[in-house]
């Protein structure tokens, strides 16, 4: 470490005590509260319609009074003026400087509008990550992204350059370029998807580079998915690039609200000085405050104005965690990252299946390519369930132990029966950004 | 621990004096910049970054 060089990017937010984070949190609430009802003429309808006035916000617990809102609301909003926002907007459509949208995965996309000062905070809380993650301006940050229409790794490319880190953008590369590039310029970090983390690596060895050998990575850091909290994924990514694996979770909507620190304890902090998490029961909606119970998010950006994001009922499922981090920071953490979706847990032959136990399984067998598919369809009235895998080079051999290990395992952890399909290695679909290996086709009909 | 955090008030304390100072004066050539969008366009940038200190530092103060 360097001379007076902090162990937080701020440790004034990172280290302040609880219930003073607490009266953070909720000033900024009853703040962000007030500029939407008289800047944001769909939160002022909101508001309204259930007689909430921002004065109403007096104690913590009056947060709840406020009304929640949801993915379809982003949706059903921008058919409104002003064009292609709607009027969710609390700032002139001429302020806004920064336009993404969602990836659509779950339908319609939502268009996502920022003003300079929200694209600062952006990179702010990206900095927060990047720092707890020991990004320091002696790192050379590879960035093998596409810079496209969705946020994704913009806002890591911004901070990491904010921080000091001198910064490539891999955008037009394709995947092998990348490789190279990385190599010729002894990066020491980038990002990207647990997906391509494992593409990647898989491409290199393809052209006899070992990523763990033959390249200078030291640290990752991952989004877009859950595998950076899937313990077996994680550790197939830190074993094939000989690098620690920090996961991350935002989203367009919300921003950057949760990181992994270097102490890897986990599970991820919230970051509380920026953004307010709430769980909810699923069912009931009772709120959870203590560790160890599972809920859904309900999440404020504390701080972001162009279109507030106040009370997202995020559908995703999270639980805090009881552990304190050895970090030394105060941001209460959520035990291993976000366990999936109120929406993706699903009943497959009147079985609750998460699609995450499926990938935390095929992780777990060394043997099995990192790729798989999961298929549900409907068969008259009874469910089936399709995975199909890939069997590593070398391995093909042993293919019936390794699949009756594969049906154990499954059954132990979801307690469904699979119909598996062995698959040449390499043609299953990868992808870049968001996998789609969980396809329940009983919904389309 | 109540020692370390009477010196963080003492620090965040100060440090919020100047950024209210800077505010100020960003204020000041907003109101001079009389059109000259090189001058405009450079202070909202600034603005913002202003901001950011007012998240980090300012917004604390009185809870210290």
């Amino acid at each position: 470490m360097q001379k007076n060089e902090s162990l937080y990017w701020n440790p004034v937010l990172e280290t302040l005590p609880q219930e003073k984070l607490r009266a953070l949190q909720l000033k900024k609430f009853r703040r962000i509260v007030e500029w939407a009802y008289h800047h944001s003429p769909f939160y002022r309808r909101l508001y309204e319609a259930a007689g909430l006035e921002p004065g109403d916000i007096k104690r913590f617990e009056d947060i709840r009074k406020v009304p929640k809102i949801e993915k379809g609301m982003f949706r059903d909003v921008q058919k409104n003026e002003p064009f292609p926002y709607g009027d969710m907007l609390a700032v002139p459509c001429e302020k806004i400087a920064v336009f993404r949208q969602t990836s659509g995965t779950t339908g319609t996309p939502v268009y996502q509008a920022d003003t300079w000062q929200d694209w600062e905070w952006w990179a702010e809380s990206w900095c927060y990550i990047l720092y707890a993650q020991g990004y320091r301006e002696s790192d050379r940050v590879f960035i093998p992204f596409g810079y496209n229409i969705f946020v994704a790794f913009w806002a890591m490319h911004t901070a990491s350059e904010k921080l000091g880190c001198e910064t490539i953008p891999g955008g037009v590369l394709d995947t092998e370029a990348r490789i190279l590039k990385m190599k010729e310029l002894r990066c020491t970090a980038f990002g990207a998807t647990p997906t391509y983390v494992l593409g990647l690596a898989e491409r290199a060895r393809k052209m006899n580079i070992d990523p763990a050998k033959d390249l200078h990575i030291r640290r990752i850091t991952v989004a877009g998915e859950p595998g950076g909290s899937i313990p077996t994924t994680k550790k197939r990514m830190e074993d094939a690039w000989g690098a620690k694996v920090y996961d991350h979770i935002g989203a367009t909507e919300i921003g950057a609200w949760s990181y992994e620190c270097t102490e890897q304890p986990g599970g991820l902090h919230v970051n509380e000085g920026l953004f307010l998490v709430e769980i909810e029961d699923v069912e009931t909606g009772e709120p959870i405050a203590g560790p160890g119970r599972q809920g859904k998010m309900v999440i404020t950006a504390l701080d972001r104005v162009g279109k507030p994001c106040i009370r997202f009922d995020s559908k995703d499922v999270i639980r805090w965690s009881g552990a304190k981090c050895d970090c030394g920071r105060t941001f209460r953490m959520i035990e291993g990252g976000v366990i999936g979706r109120a929406d993706d847990i699903t009943k497959v032959k009147g079985v609750l299946l998460a699609p995450t136990a499926i990938e935390e399984v095929v992780r777990c067998i060394p043997e099995l390519g990192d790729e798989y598919e999961v298929c549900v369809t409907k068969e008259g009235d009874l469910d089936d369930i399709a995975l199909k895998i890939e069997i590593r080079e070398g391995k093909e051999g042993e293919q019936e132990a390794i699949l009756a290990r594969l049906k154990d395992q499954l059954r132990v952890k979801t307690n469904l029966g699979y119909r598996i399909s062995v698959h040449p290695l390499g043609s299953l679909p990868r992808y870049e950004v968001k996998a789609r290996r969980f396809k329940d086709l009983r919904k389309h009909g | 621990m109540k020692g370390d955090m009477d010196n963080l008030a003492i620090q965040v304390k100060e440090l919020d004096r100047l950024i209210q100072a800077m505010r100020k004066l960003v204020d000041e050539l907003h109101e001079k910049a009389g059109g000259i969008q090189a001058v405009e366009r450079n202070l909202d940038r600034i603005s913002a970054n202003l901001k950011m200190l007012e998240i980090n530092v300012s917004d604390v103060r009185d809870l210290l």
